[in-house]
């Protein structure tokens, strides 16, 4: 097909939607995967246990806390 | 004008831009789920199948059915805490 013919203000808002929407399911399934490992020790049960959900939302929001102190430090280097 | 914004009668080999935005998006999500498929039964093949036996026992089994229920509860509860607009 001709690419060339496409509209490109429209594809090019098409994909920086997909590119923020990718963007947003890769930390939150990296971060998934980290909190899973720290917060499920025991056999998965029937439903969260209220800590185990505590610490995951907990987990999520110490990574993002502690990406800008890392930030922070990375810009003080400089 | 162009040929995609107007598609023009007769041009059946030309693909609509707004096709062309489906299946990248389905392609997308495609990506994402077996993506999503691979973790899923890495963290539930650790957490069930500690000691492979001859067959998958019954007890595995429904480990199995937990895990992956759980995992997808996991994320929704990650990408609430990361989205849905509370501090802590």
């Amino acid at each position: 097909m001709d690419f060339s013919k496409l509209d490109s203000s429209d594809m090019q808002q098409f994909y920086s939607q997909e590119q923020q929407l990718a963007m947003v399911n890769e930390m939150v399934s990296k971060l998934t995967d980290a909190c899973w490992d720290k917060c499920i020790t025991g056999t998965p049960g029937n439903k969260f246990s209220s800590s185990e959900s505590t610490c995951l939302s907990n987990c999520a929001h110490r990574y993002i806390e502690m990406s800008l102190l890392i930030m922070k430090k990375f810009q003080s280097l400089q | 004008m162009d040929s995609f914004s107007s598609p023009s009668p007769g041009s059946s080999q030309q693909m609509s831009a707004q096709d062309l935005k489906k299946q990248l998006q389905s392609q997308l999500a495609l990506e994402y789920a077996q993506q999503f498929l691979e973790t899923v039964r890495g963290k539930c093949f650790e957490k069930c199948i500690t000691k492979p036996g001859s067959s998958l026992s019954g007890s595995e089994s429904s480990c199995i059915s937990r895990c992956v229920d759980r995992y997808i509860e996991a994320t929704g509860i990650i990408s609430k805490a990361l989205f849905g607009g509370s501090q802590h």
